[in-house]
């Protein structure tokens, strides 16, 4: 993969393809009849300097995607952005991203041309999404202007909608990883939590089609019944 | 970030997969760039518990699959039986299905998910590449079974190797050890000048030679010391007169446990080396083989060899334990070992079997004969006593007089043998029993009876009386007894097949369902690695040969044997000799760790105990003795 980077990169610089604007990568897709089984998802996650998204910033981007029901290791995504200007000594700690990796990464503008267009405009999965997606939304709007919409559904909505009686010890990521004996190799590394996310989401996908669950859209809707459950609840 | 080490230019999902799969045999031995072009080209899936992961409906199998958590359970249908019967159960780390893959074609067995399981796959053509580019890959995926059960062999070696610290292996051939340029001299040359010789040589033997530098004798300190103290000849005699004629002599292609053996079963320290025209090349002593060890075998055989006390003898037998310690740390794999073993506990045997003599000669000579593992030569440390004698009716004397004069003495022995640590036969299968001491003619008819009335009694005692042995004695008389015996077998159809059936009856311990079928009584655990696991090869084996005259009683030597005469393809038989030596280790090792804790020697053994690499080879083992198994229920249609 990071070869097919280089050379994309390679080739922007040479100019030997036409410029690749934020208006000329995939559109977003909206969640229709998709089967499930069938189509492609990401699932993302990023380490950032910090909580808040007005102030703090996005260092690395690791995803992969899911294709037909499995995930597809020949097709992931994996930057630290250059951001050498950051302070990151807050954060430094749980993700070990340092000042070396970070001065050695990509590009920004370049990176983030580059994501959009693995996306694919493919819906976009993650653990706690809100965090993610308010974070990559900034970034995008900041270093390229971009404001397009995609499709993002949570990771930690779709786990209880799938197995509601569960018994997980709280509902953060590494609980249901426990939960599922999964082994996630290097915890707080983006790539590593987006491989778990995404595992997690293939146990969920699994039951979802043992439920007769077939397309995007029942997925969608299925969340957002979920969620609105859960805020009568809180009323 | 070229300049940066490897492991950070590649992605971190990438590297943590390369990092399971290099726990699990064979990635362990891939290079870092195959299990990358493995880890990048993976897909990894989900089932759920009872998922079918793959089957024969899907058609051919253009996957190959790694398990990266969770369990896969192999169902196959039994028309037979109506009912679907489990094949095997693999679990994280190993791999399906070989030989679909390989062979192109669908898998026969269903393959399905037994709890949550993740399983990495490649597609067939990355595993093609990777099968042509990686040896150990291809290795594993062609050979399979066998494989693996090298890298056990080699892990036993280096588990012990290191507790001795001897880069030292049996098998490496002689000619590693063999000092060249050995100091020579002609027959004719005094004493004193050839101990001057040796002396400016600073070495401990000389080899005499003829014109055309064929060895024709041996002289050592030894002989020297003796010479001098018995007063057998002057230092001015010739040489020749007093060297040991004949030296054992073995090629430089034959290794070093070949070696070891000739010395032992000689109690030679010297051997000479010759090339294919017998000419002499070089010498190897004991010290050259043995040169770390404490306890080595030439001495040992020796030192029992010319024991003067039953005490002395007792007291030998913890040497024999430390030894199979060292032997094993030497590289020498189970068949040698147990061969190790047998060769010590006949030099025992014989050496009691000589001192009772000396102080209560029975006055007739016998033949003392050994059954069951004795007689097949695989006796580990743990060993009860199956023996017997055949004698030859002196003129005027009836066969029961003979027994009357032989049986006081059987009956020493026996005791003299426990205490050297045979335990006494609970089946009183012993010499000093009376239907067990017999003349020829009386043990021909025993087998007569034996052959043509076979009732269940008699099959039991088939794994004890087929594999005899003479240990003491002359051995013409049990040589064309055997004939007789083996010509039998051979016409008796009837006989064959009840054998068969009765080989077939001992199951390997491998059921069905959840991989190890324990035996119920005793140990919750435990698994007899003899019953269960030795038997169903020796039984087996032992049909196939007694129905096509192989000779020989060793359950390896039958194998080799039925290959050249065509009954066992090469490869099977390859497979189930590894399989068996295999098990034959890890019983062997786990007597010695019972030892080495003081308890009393079982041949029970817990599979948890055993890490996953050995318990997965266990199995694999036992599924090699399924095998076996089934050419038995073809060849005789059980």
């Amino acid at each position: 993969m990071l070869e097919q980077i280089r050379q994309w990169i390679e080739r922007r610089r040479k100019g030997l393809t036409g410029k690749m604007a934020p208006e000329n990568t995939p559109n977003p897709k909206s969640p229709g009849d998709q089967l499930l089984s069938e189509c492609r998802l990401i699932v993302l996650d990023l380490e950032t300097t910090g909580l808040h998204p007005n102030k703090d910033e996005v260092i690395a981007v690791g995803a992969v995607a899911i294709n037909g029901g499995a995930i597809d290791l020949s097709d992931q995504f994996d930057l630290v952005l250059r951001r050498p200007e950051l302070d990151i000594t807050k954060t430094v700690l749980i993700h070990g991203i340092g000042t070396e990796a970070l001065t050695q990464g990509h590009e920004t503008e370049d990176a983030l041309l580059f994501l959009l267009e693995w996306m694919n405009g493919d819906p976009v999965l993650a653990y706690h999404s809100a965090f993610d997606q308010k974070f990559l939304e900034k970034t995008l709007k900041a270093e390229l202007g971009y404001t397009q919409n995609h499709t993002w559904m949570d990771v930690a909505d779709i786990l209880p909608a799938f197995f509601p009686d569960a018994l997980t010890d709280g509902k953060g990521l590494d609980n249901w990883a426990d939960h599922f004996g999964l082994e996630v190799s290097a915890r707080h590394h983006a790539a590593s939590d987006a491989l778990a996310t995404a595992e997690l989401t293939l146990i969920a996908m699994n039951k979802a089609h043992k439920n007769g669950l077939k397309t995007l859209r029942e997925l969608h809707d299925k969340l957002r019944y979920q969620r609105r459950l859960k805020n009568i609840h809180r009323m | 970030m070229a300049a940066a080490n490897q492991d950070t230019t590649r992605p971190q999902n990438t590297r943590s997969i390369m990092g399971f799969l290099q726990a699990h045999a064979p990635f362990s031995n891939m290079d870092d760039d195959h299990l990358a072009h493995f880890a990048e080209h993976a897909t990894l899936r989900f089932y759920a518990d009872g998922d079918v992961v793959l089957c024969a409906e899907d058609g051919i199998v253009h996957r190959f699959y790694v398990v990266k958590q969770g369990r896969i359970r192999g169902e196959r249908h039994n028309e037979k039986a109506e009912k679907t019967e489990t094949t095997f159960e693999i679990s994280q780390g190993e791999c399906f299905p070989l030989a679909a893959i390989i062979g192109e074609r669908p898998t026969r067995t269903l393959h399905r998910a037994v709890g949550d399981t993740f399983c990495l796959s490649i597609e067939q053509n990355t595993f093609v590449t990777l099968i042509s580019e990686s040896e150990p890959f291809r290795d594993f995926c062609l050979r399979g079974v066998s494989s693996l059960l090298d890298q056990v062999n080699q892990r036993i070696q280096t588990g012990a190797m290191a507790s001795i610290g001897s880069s030292i292996s049996l098998s490496t051939p002689l000619e590693r050890y063999a000092h060249r340029n050995p100091i020579v001299c002609s027959p004719d040359l005094p004493v004193r000048k050839a101990v001057a010789r040796m002396h400016e040589n600073n070495v401990g033997s000389i080899v005499i030679t003829d014109d055309s530098r064929h060895p024709t004798g041996i002289f050592t300190l030894r002989d020297l010391r003796t010479m001098i103290a018995e007063e057998t000849c002057t230092l001015d005699s010739p040489v020749r007169q007093i060297m040991t004629k004949g030296p054992c002599c073995l090629t430089a292609q034959a290794d070093a446990f070949d070696a070891a053996m000739l010395m032992a079963e000689h109690h030679f320290a010297h051997i000479c080396v010759v090339d294919e025209d017998e000419q002499l090349i070089g010498m190897v002593s004991e010290r050259d083989l043995f040169s770390l060890q404490r306890v080595d075998l030439v001495n040992l055989a020796r030192t029992i060899g010319t024991a003067t006390h039953l005490r002395t003898l007792v007291s030998l037998r913890t040497d024999v334990s430390r030894l199979v310690d060292a032997m094993m740390a030497h590289g020498a794999d189970s068949g040698q070992v147990v061969k190790i073993i047998t060769t010590l506990n006949d030099v025992t045997v014989r050496r009691v079997l000589e001192l009772n003599i000396k102080k209560n000669d029975p006055g007739i000579p016998f033949t003392w004969l050994t059954f069951g593992s004795e007689g097949r030569q695989e006796q580990t440390l743990l060993t009860d006593q199956d023996n017997g004698i055949l004698f030859q009716t002196p003129e005027g004397m009836t066969e029961d007089q003979v027994r009357e004069k032989l049986l006081p003495f059987a009956r020493v022995v026996n005791d003299e043998l426990a205490e050297c640590g045979f335990t006494l036969c609970k089946g009183n299968i012993m010499a000093s029993n009376p239907k067990l001491c017999l003349s020829d003619r009386e043990w021909d008819d025993w087998f007569i009876r034996f052959i043509d009335a076979s009732t269940p009694q008699n099959l039991v005692y088939s794994s004890i009386f087929l594999d005899m042995r003479a240990v003491f004695g002359p051995k013409e008389h049990l040589d064309e007894l055997l004939d007789r015996v083996s010509t039998r077998v051979r016409k008796n159809a009837l006989f064959q097949k009840m054998l068969a059936s009765n080989a077939f009856r001992r199951k390997p311990a491998l059921t069905m369902f959840r991989n190890f079928r324990f035996v119920s009584e005793g140990k919750k655990h435990g698994l007899d690695l003899k019953r269960q696991g030795l038997a169903p090869f020796v039984e087996a084996v032992r049909v196939f040969a007694l129905a096509n005259g192989v000779k020989s009683a060793n359950t390896l030597e039958r194998m080799d044997d039925l290959v050249q005469k065509n009954v066992f393809d090469a490869k099977d038989a390859a497979a189930w000799k590894d399989a068996y030596s295999l098990i034959q280790a890890i019983r062997m090792r786990s007597h010695q760790e019972i030892l080495e804790r003081g308890e009393e020697l079982t041949n029970y053994i817990d599979p948890d105990d055993l890490n996953p690499l050995d318990r997965r080879i266990l199995r694999e083992s036992f599924r090699q003795a399924q095998r076996l198994q089934q050419k038995l229920e073809v060849t005789y249609q059980l």
